[in-house]
């Protein structure tokens, strides 16, 4: 046998395309397949959501007794919304739920609709109401996304996409944490939609209980004001485009006929409540 | 936000280091092997000479560790989603592999052949929370035979 000392000419054990390219390649195809799977989450759950019972529901809402708290808040500003609330409920917004009024201590402006007929109300929103016509439209306005569901298809979105990114990456992934965090992100807010459609809904119903809607777009109005980003900064991030809701309210209580007279103020009992909390 | 910055940041770093440090090591096999040539290194279990000539025979051992950059990685990572060449990884196994059959070929001066050589890869730092590996190693040990009058 005769050994003859050759070098190989090519190297036949490695390949020689561009590893750039290929990553390019392979994230357009992940992210390709996250988009394509929440373009279709978003109509699975918009088809399902109305199939979910309202004794389903009120299950999901013991999920959140944990920040509402058991049971009724009985402080005497909740008591009063509360009235508010089942008086609207009896004739002009009819929604077949039992809401139930939770107030909570914190400077941020904003109110959240929660499983099972509860509204959250932070103090700070409270203390930024110049009347009673004012809070009753974000109370409707909260209604509106009771009646729509609106809640329910946030809630489930989120929740099978961590689940999604869990499966594929494994709990405890960099790329995994990212996808869900964005995700996160994107849902703490109501859609645009939702929140137009549920601006309309309030608007109706302020119509119908007070007669005309002065004060629906106060709140709205103050909001876009604010000087100070720290206190209100949160509320924009689940509230973006304030200024052309403020014009589609004004729009669509123009083409209704809706009137402007005068507004209500909050009664003495709820200001002595506030100034003395 | 901030993670996504670093994410970039580890992936650049890993690719163009990553891409320097190939480079070099690519160059350096070749003019080894190169100088080496003249030495043949076969996985024949039996003595190809007659055994009368082999004046020494002993083991020789060549060994190398090669630690995995971060954009190695994640290509892997990705490309463990959808299946098929890991291409990444072909070019760190090739070195790995490469320099320990040179090392093994440094350990035996005066040999005229090794004979049975055989190769053995494997992972190193691989922990059961990170599922890719952090370093791999390559050994590869055989039989040189020494030639000559007894």
């Amino acid at each position: 046998m005769k050994y003859t000392p050759i070098l190989p000419e090519n190297n036949d054990n490695i390949s020689h395309e561009s590893p750039v390219k290929e990553l390019f390649i392979l994230s357009a195809g992940i992210i390709g397949i996250v988009i394509g799977i929440y373009v279709a989450l978003g109509f699975a759950v918009n088809w399902i959501v109305p199939h979910i019972s309202l004794e389903t529901e009120k299950k999901m809402a013991a999920l959140f007794s944990g920040v509402t708290g058991k049971g009724e808040d009985t402080s005497p500003r909740a008591k009063h919304i509360q009235a508010l609330c089942d008086r609207f409920q009896k004739s002009c917004a009819k929604i077949p739920y039992e809401v139930n009024i939770h107030i909570i201590e914190n400077e941020i402006a904003n109110a959240i609709a929660l499983p099972g007929g509860n509204i959250l109300l932070c103090s700070g929103l409270l203390e930024k109401m110049g009347s009673e016509n004012e809070l009753a439209y974000v109370l409707l306005h909260e209604f509106g996304h009771f009646s729509n569901r609106d809640h329910l298809k946030g809630f489930g979105r989120s929740l099978v996409f961590v689940a999604i990114s869990a499966a594929l990456f494994g709990p405890d992934s960099t790329v995994g944490n990212l996808i869900a965090g964005s995700i996160g992100i994107s849902e703490t807010g109501f859609s645009r939609v939702q929140e137009t459609d549920a601006d309309e809904f309030g608007i109706e119903g302020l119509q119908c209980a007070y007669g005309h809607v002065n004060g629906a777009t106060d709140f709205f109005e103050k909001m876009s004001k604010a000087e100070d980003p720290h206190i209100f900064g949160n509320y924009f991030s689940t509230h973006p485009e304030t200024l052309k809701r403020i014009e589609h309210i004004k729009a669509y209580a123009r083409e209704n006929g809706f009137d402007l007279k005068e507004k209500k103020p909050l009664p003495d009992q709820f200001k002595k409540i506030s100034e003395s909390d | 936000m901030e993670q996504l910055i670093i994410l970039i940041a580890l992936i650049t770093l890993g690719y163009v280091a990553g891409s320097i440090t190939e480079k070099r090591h690519y160059r350096s096999l070749e003019a080894r092997e190169k100088a080496l040539v003249n030495l043949p290194a076969v996985n024949f279990k039996q003595l190809p000479v007659d055994p009368a000539i082999v004046r020494k025979s002993e083991m020789v051992v060549g060994n190398t560790v090669i630690a995995v950059d971060y954009f190695k990685r994640i290509l892997a990572g990705l490309r463990n989603v959808f299946g098929g060449k890991v291409k990444s990884y072909e070019s760190l196994l090739d070195r790995a592999r490469r320099e320990a059959i040179l090392r093994m070929k440094e350990n035996a001066k005066g040999a005229a052949i090794i004979i049975n050589v055989r190769l053995e890869t494997s992972t190193i730092g691989k922990s059961s929370k990170n599922q890719n590996a952090t370093s791999i190693e390559a050994m590869a040990y055989g039989t040189a035979l020494i030639i000559g009058e007894q």
